[in-house]
């Protein structure tokens, strides 16, 4: 190989990096934002009910049903939420990222199923900083 | 070795689960490891007979203490390597045969089901950390109930322990297919009790059975252990890996216990 062939190599390895490295960025920015539009949309669903409470004078209450997911249950769930609740039972608290690095999913896939056992009422979230973490209550 | 969790199931009662399980784990001790035992049939206890001779002072903690939150795990092993001159430590963990903890076992709600996941799993960290352990066994009761679930989906590796008889077979290829695949468990089968008429024990017989096996269950075979007499008749009150050192049954096990030791 030449050198001016050897140099146009490392060129295009290092473009392909960086493009892969703003790729990464640009994913991450797009996993908080969902994120974001989560938990806003659990603020607006809160606020629609107090508001219908107001004028309607009835007290609605709000469906925050706790469910267990023990052994038994978890053998109703459809595999890939199963595999996101074993996760949280071996580490107890975990974000997206540390559910996909464990299962080796992408980190959407494990946002996605976990917010909806925390929908469904198997887990329970929280926000600590920047992060979400989910857990078995 | 260090740190796995081993579940001994089986689909029914009676395959030979428990020998296994104590004689795995003694075999491990004599080799020097330091073994966890944990007896999670709480409907049938039966390590508390099996160790009968090696327990010297009163039980004062069960592992329904621990799943309950009374005690630390620490506080619930006893160990035994004393009485059976073992190498290595060999703690064991007993289910309260009381009826009255057999009765409140089997009426626990849910979320103490989630509980007791949640503390078998933790169990790992703690024992191979702070109290230096090897492995830890269960010994669970068998077919498809909590405790043996809890047991199975907390463990690193399954044990199905088989025989040959047709509604063990059966059993156990329905528990593989709706429990453990769903669980994506890593799991083997042990096929005991084998009887001597099958003779599988020359003209590679014994490699045509396991071969068939393990297109019957779709996971590999762990062992073959022939049926003795002696073992059956053998009082439950002693370890055979203590009591007869040289007995086939235990050639068999420690070629197990080597396959599972090479499984990282």
């Amino acid at each position: 190989m030449s050198p001016s062939q050897t140099i146009k190599k490392k060129s295009s390895t290092l473009d392909e990096r960086l493009l892969l490295t703003m790729l990464l960025d640009e994913f991450k920015q797009i996993n908080e934002k969902l994120d974001a539009i989560v938990e806003v949309n659990g603020k607006i669903l809160k606020t629609q009910e107090e508001f219908l409470q107001r004028i309607t004078n009835k007290v609605y209450q709000r469906k925050d049903i706790k469910l267990e997911p023990d052994a038994m249950t978890l053998l109703s769930l459809p595999m890939s939420l199963r595999k996101t609740v074993m996760v949280l039972y071996k580490l107890e608290k975990a974000t997206a990222e540390d559910l996909a690095s464990e299962t080796k999913r992408l980190r959407a896939v494990e946002s996605a199923s976990a917010n909806q056992l925390v929908r469904m009422g198997y887990l329970s979230k929280k926000r600590e900083g920047r992060k979400v973490y989910f857990y078995i209550e | 070795m260090k740190g796995k969790v081993i579940s001994i199931h089986s689909s029914r009662g009676g395959t030979g689960k428990t020998m296994i399980a104590t004689n795995l784990a003694a075999t491990y001790a004599n080799k020097g490891f330091n073994i966890a035992l944990l007896d999670l049939d709480f409907r049938a206890p039966s390590l508390i007979t099996v160790f009968s001779k090696g327990i010297r002072e009163p039980v004062k903690y069960w592992l329904n203490d621990f799943l309950d939150g009374r005690c630390a795990i620490e506080q619930a092993l006893i160990n035994v390597s004393e009485g059976y001159n073992l190498k290595g430590r060999l703690l064991v963990g007993l289910a309260n045969p009381a009826i009255e903890a057999i009765r409140d076992i089997m009426g626990k709600s849910s979320a103490w089901e989630v509980t007791a996941v949640k503390k078998l799993f933790s169990l790992r960290s703690t024992l191979s950390k702070d109290m230096n352990i090897d492995c830890c066994i269960f010994d669970t009761s068998p077919g498809i109930q909590h405790s043996s679930i809890n047991a199975v989906i907390s463990s690193d590796l399954s044990i199905i322990v088989t025989t040959l008889d047709s509604l063990d077979i059966k059993g156990v290829k329905n528990m593989l297919a709706e429990f453990y695949d769903a669980f994506e468990k890593r799991t083997a089968v042990l096929i005991n009790k084998v009887f001597p008429e099958t003779r599988i024990w020359s003209n590679g017989r014994q490699k045509a059975l396991i071969n068939q096996m393990e297109k019957t269950f779709k996971h590999p075979i762990i062992g073959v252990i022939p049926c003795y007499c002696d073992v059956l008749q053998a009082k439950r009150d002693s370890l055979l890996a203590t009591e007869n050192p040289g007995h086939p049954f235990l050639r068999n096990l420690e070629e197990i216990a080597e396959k599972l030791e090479r499984i990282k």
